[in-house]
């Protein structure tokens, strides 16, 4: 299936972490043409990736960016909102800066990026806006509760998405990932003691026994962005070892 | 809040799999609470069963068996005001190790017994009558060792939502998802395990309402769709389980 997307023009957002990285690499692998939209650049340059510096949270940069893009591309087929952060508290320790900071990244940042973005997706012969939602949009991991909130957010956003610009000819779908080992998990995992038999531990419960990488998740979206998927919309799509298909197991 | 006054007072109310645990529960709570009770299973009348409650020998799985619990109902209940299809068998199999014996016996009482006593008894419901049918939690995700167990859960949630469609306005028809329940089951895997204080404990800590079920838990709710109160409730399946299924499987806290 190598230049599946060929001729294709996506921007991901958070294109320098763990799982945005992950598909810049295979956008451009595939044929596409990718801007790389994050905060800072992350290591060296990626062949067939353009990074532009980008803040989710700023309406002036996301006008910027698409008004940037109108002048090079002409038209947006892909784009994929894969900027978020978390903040492992519960509410009552998060602050309301905080509270406030993970919807205006996870939340606000996927409105906005896709408000500016519409005009130009339009003008795409079959466009593709993938978002990121989690298995934590569903059911809860303890001391995340604004991240949960905020993915619950993001699944609600992208049906209401895809009802609103499907007859446009634009598609809109989720991601849920669940245990994925980015910076992000090293982080989650780097609060508890003894990393090694956690992460052991965390694999175990997991029916796969193995926790996902970025790459993993890189192949369903790329198959998203793809016209493969041409009649996909709306949907919320977990994948996650198949971690959420079981009931909780007791050690007995 | 309930208790004040008798919530079924003058309904009718036919409860398969009363012999013991929920179903005996919901049973009880429907006689508290001022019901005309009936119920059946497979054995002869439990010697503990109080005396204004009927029972019907009666293996839910057969076409005949039921028709006869049917018109037993009419006879002595007269027109049915709540259906409740409790009862079910669970088999700790995967596939591999499940044969057509098992198949019979699970399906036959947990998909067909639901099936055959929505059948019968529906035309012989009152106008907005309620069906309550007892699904599980395994019936949303899986639990291991239990492949046609959960898979015939999987049917009692999808038939409900059928009834409700198809029977609606003048029958409800919602599914109770039942999370772990302390029943004798659950006492002995507890028992059984490598060491019942930590399995105890772990158990615990998985339910955010610090305790496991009873089977009382189900029959509150059970009385609920039962009663008025419930009106517009039809076509769901509600999840009771202590906040066991709000949780991710991954609880840092247990490692």
């Amino acid at each position: 299936m190598a230049n599946i997307l060929s001729g294709k023009t996506a921007v991901v957002t958070g294109g320098e972490g763990g799982i945005g990285a992950a598909i810049c690499q295979r956008f451009a692998a595939e044929g596409a043409q990718v801007v790389s939209a994050d905060l800072r650049k992350n290591g060296d340059d990626k062949t067939g990736v353009e990074f532009r510096e980008y803040d989710v949270t700023s309406e002036t940069h996301a006008q910027e960016l698409f008004q940037n893009l109108q002048a090079q591309w002409g038209a947006l087929d892909i784009l994929v909102n894969a900027a978020g952060i978390e903040i492992e508290q519960t509410i009552e320790e998060t602050s309301l800066e905080d509270w406030n900071r993970i919807f205006a990244i996870n939340v606000t940042g996927t409105f906005l990026t896709a408000k500016y973005a519409m005009p130009l997706m339009r003008k795409s012969d079959g466009a593709s806006i993938i978002n990121f939602g989690s298995y934590d949009g569903f059911i809860a991991d303890p001391s995340l509760a604004a991240y949960c909130a905020t993915k619950g957010a993001v699944h609600a956003l992208t049906k209401a998405m895809a009802c609103d610009h499907g007859p446009e000819g634009i598609r809109v779908n989720a991601v849920c990932p669940g245990f994925v080992d980015t910076p992000m998990l090293q982080s989650f995992f780097g609060s508890s003691g003894d990393i090694e038999s956690l992460k052991q531990a965390v694999r175990d419960v997991h029916p796969t026994r193995t926790y996902g990488k970025p790459v993993d998740i890189a192949n369903l979206v790329n198959w998203l962005a793809s016209d493969e998927a041409r009649y996909a919309s709306g949907q919320l799509w977990v994948m996650d070892g198949g971690l959420t298909a079981q009931v909780q197991q007791m050690r007995l | 809040m309930i208790n004040s006054q008798m919530t079924l007072r003058g309904k009718t109310a036919l409860v398969t799999g009363g012999r013991q645990g929920i179903g005996r529960a919901i049973v009880d709570r429907y006689v508290e609470e001022g019901a005309r009770v009936m119920t059946c299973g497979r054995g002869p009348k439990p010697d503990n069963l109080p005396d204004e409650v009927l029972w019907a020998t009666t293996d839910v799985s057969k076409p005949d068996e039921v028709a006869a619990l049917c018109r037993r109902c009419q006879e002595d209940l007269g027109p049915l005001a709540v259906l409740v299809n409790n009862a079910g068998v669970q088999i700790e199999k995967s596939i591999l190790d499940t044969t057509d014996e098992d198949w019979d016996l699970l399906m036959g009482v947990n998909a067909r017994g639901t099936f055959l006593m929505c059948r019968e008894m529906i035309p012989h419901m009152i106008a907005r009558g309620s069906i309550v049918n007892i699904g599980s939690i395994s019936g949303n995700t899986a639990d291991p060792g239990l492949a046609i167990y959960n898979a015939s859960k999987g049917f009692v949630h999808s038939l409900t939502r059928s009834i409700a469609v198809d029977h609606g306005p003048h029958i409800r028809c919602n599914a109770i998802s039942p999370g772990w329940i302390l029943t004798d089951m659950a006492e002995a895997a507890f028992a059984a395990a490598k060491d019942p204080i930590i399995a105890q404990k772990d158990a615990l800590s998985r339910h955010p309402a610090g305790r496991m079920g009873k089977p009382e838990d189900i029959a509150k709710l059970a009385l609920w769709l039962a009663s008025d109160e419930s009106d517009f409730a039809t076509g769901q399946c509600y999840v009771i389980d202590g906040g066991l299924t709000a949780a991710s499987p991954l609880n840092p806290g247990l490692f």
